[in-house]
């Protein structure tokens, strides 16, 4: 079996808006793969239709040759496939270790192996100090972090993060670089990284594709995107700006 | 924090059994209600009926407080419960002679308070868990209107259907509870299960499910399966708080449980604070204390040389007002939504 998380010419429509037009997209397990585009592109969309929020009008998506097709957002994480959200979109009212603790009781494991996973994701995104806080009063890089935590809870084979490094600090952002390269080497989840800053995806990923007005603009290592003249065109829009480190 | 140095089930902030969550307010509801009911007759039997319209409060507290659906229809099941108990205990010489209408099967069916509770609520949790599995696709206004159509729908049909009922009539001579440690055993015995549905594992993820339902079906949690089985839970509550409180009156009619008895535990639901077990309680005994006070002075009383005497109504008026303060000012009720907590037991 393939194990490979896939959309594969996938083409969405609004009304008479087309958002996504014949894109494809391929995730390894055990790989960190990044999605750039300039806000517009079609990435979130993208995402919504991988993890089962939104139907596409054509193409298909598949897991490790499974087809997703139809199934509901639930039946995806039971499946396997994870994901973070833009917005954190934690649950406010509740401590941030149950928002954590409730992305394995989701997912049926047993209430033991729930609480286990999740002191390993705070361990691993040292967010240690925060449990007992309502996860309502955190900062949005913080709650970027325990949505991930919340995520990485319910082991997935695949994760799709949606911009988790968006509000982070210069001290969280290497945090976050670290977990995901330790999630990488010691569960084989496969990774899909949606992220403005470049230097992050940079670092962290091996293939890179660039979304621009719905198209698949590039797909390659980084470094070539960041030497790509399309790709610094369309989503940099000014060749000269700062590629390392540096936000779009 | 280091993984090796703390246990899991010891994780800070981790919803857990906690006993002073449990144990404090069933020993406020005991006190409470032993002291109340040994005042005199009437408040033994105010006590009585308020040990029902707390089951009633639970019973809401279990679909509203962990799923935020809004229901005015749970007073239907009450309704149902109240009535199933009825008929399942009314003496057969009364059915013959009173609900001469009746379905001949039902006539001739008699059994003691306790296997007909058992059946109130089987009958109960059955007829919420067939409305749940449609209404339950419904959230915010639409769940509201639509819920508030079955209590019509339950109304119309037990105030009308002379075949399953007593029609407009009331339904005279259901048993009476002997003494009042069974209402405040039944009580106690709601609010444990309450609890531990509501921290349970499917109580957890419903309550996730109220806060952000986009974000609950990322962690795998089907909302519509969540709130049928709570709906259906609070059913079956419903039923069994219809059936003492007809073993509480010793009659039973369907406009017992309709506009009136779904404002009154509401409020105090809301009053309280739907979140908690705690809030149910505690809304359960200001709404009942407040009303029984406005009640002694809509009856006149008598402070030296001066009578005071309050219009009579003031009552509803009062706890409407104080329905509306709370929903503007402290919208999670007086408790805050929290279960009981004593600081310096509590750790975390």
């Amino acid at each position: 079996m393939t194990q490979i998380l896939e959309a594969v010419s996938i083409v969405k429509s609004f009304g008479a808006i087309r958002v996504l037009e014949d894109v494809s997209v391929t995730v390894n397990k055990g790989e960190i793969v990044g999605l750039l585009g300039p806000n517009g592109a079609g990435k979130t969309t993208l995402v919504n239709i991988i993890a089962g929020y939104e139907s596409q009008n054509s193409g298909t998506v598949s897991m490790d040759s499974r087809s997703l097709d139809g199934l509901t957002p639930e039946a995806r994480t039971h499946a396997g496939l994870a994901r973070t959200f833009q917005s954190g979109r934690l649950f406010p009212e509740l401590s941030v270790a149950e928002n954590i603790v409730l992305g394995g009781i989701g997912v049926g494991e047993s209430t033991k192996k729930a609480n286990r996973r999740a002191l390993d994701a705070i361990e691993l995104l040292g967010l240690g100090d925060v449990t007992s806080e309502p996860a309502g009063g955190l900062s949005h890089g913080l709650s970027r972090l325990v949505g991930l935590a919340r995520a990485l809870t319910a082991d997935p084979d695949y994760l799709i993060m949606d911009e988790p490094a968006a509000g982070l600090n210069d001290h969280e952002t290497p945090v976050l670089l670290t977990a995901l390269e330790s999630i990488r080497v010691e569960s084989g989840c496969g990774m899909l990284l949606i992220e403005h800053n470049v230097g992050l995806v940079a670092d962290a990923c091996t293939r890179v594709f660039v979304l621009a007005s719905g198209e698949m603009l590039f797909e390659g290592t980084p470094h070539d995107a960041l030497i790509d003249e399309g790709v610094l065109t369309a989503y940099l829009g000014d060749a000269t700006m700062g590629l390392h480190g540096g936000r779009a | 924090m280091s993984n090796d140095l703390l246990p899991s089930s010891q994780l800070p902030g981790v919803t857990r059994f906690q006993w002073q969550q449990l144990l404090g307010p069933i020993v406020v509801v005991v006190i409470v209600a032993y002291a109340a009911s040994s005042v005199s007759a009437s408040f033994a039997f105010l006590t009585e009926g308020t040990l029902a319209l707390l089951v009633m409060v639970l019973a809401l507290q279990v679909l509203i407080g962990n799923s935020g659906v809004l229901s005015f229809g749970q007073a239907a099941f009450a309704m149902v419960g109240g009535f199933a108990t009825g008929l399942l205990t009314v003496p057969v010489r009364i059915k013959e002679n009173v609900l001469d209408e009746l379905w001949e099967p039902l006539k001739m069916i008699n059994m003691g308070i306790y296997p007909s509770l058992v059946i109130a609520v089987a009958i109960g949790a059955f007829l919420a868990f067939i409305t749940g599995l449609f209404l339950m696709r419904l959230s915010g206004l639409a769940a509201g209107i639509a819920t508030f159509a079955v209590l019509m729908v339950a109304d119309n049909v037990l105030f009308n259907w002379k075949l399953i009922g007593p029609g407009p009539q009331v339904m005279p001579q259901v048993p009476k509870f002997g003494f009042i440690d069974e209402s405040i055993a039944i009580a106690v015995l709601v609010m444990i299960v309450v609890y531990l549905i509501g921290i349970s594992r499917r109580g957890r993820l419903l309550r996730a499910t109220r806060e952000d339902a986009l974000a609950a079906r990322a962690l795998g949690a089907s909302i519509w399966r969540l709130r049928v089985l709570f709906f259906t839970a609070s059913g079956g509550i419903a039923a069994l708080s219809g059936a003492m409180y007809a073993h509480h009156a010793g009659a039973v009619s369907a406009r017992d449980f309709y506009l009136g008895f779904t404002f009154t535990t509401l409020a105090m639901l809301v009053i309280g604070g739907a979140s908690s077990v705690w809030g149910a309680v505690v809304g359960t005994i200001l709404v009942t204390a407040i009303g029984q006070v406005l009640l002694v002075f809509e009856g006149g009383v008598t402070l030296g040389s001066i009578e005071f005497t309050l219009p009579n109504g003031v009552r509803g008026l009062v706890i409407a007002a104080a329905l509306v303060v709370i929903l503007i000012w402290r919208p999670r009720g007086v408790t805050g939504g929290k279960e009981f907590r004593v600081p310096f037991l509590s750790r975390t």
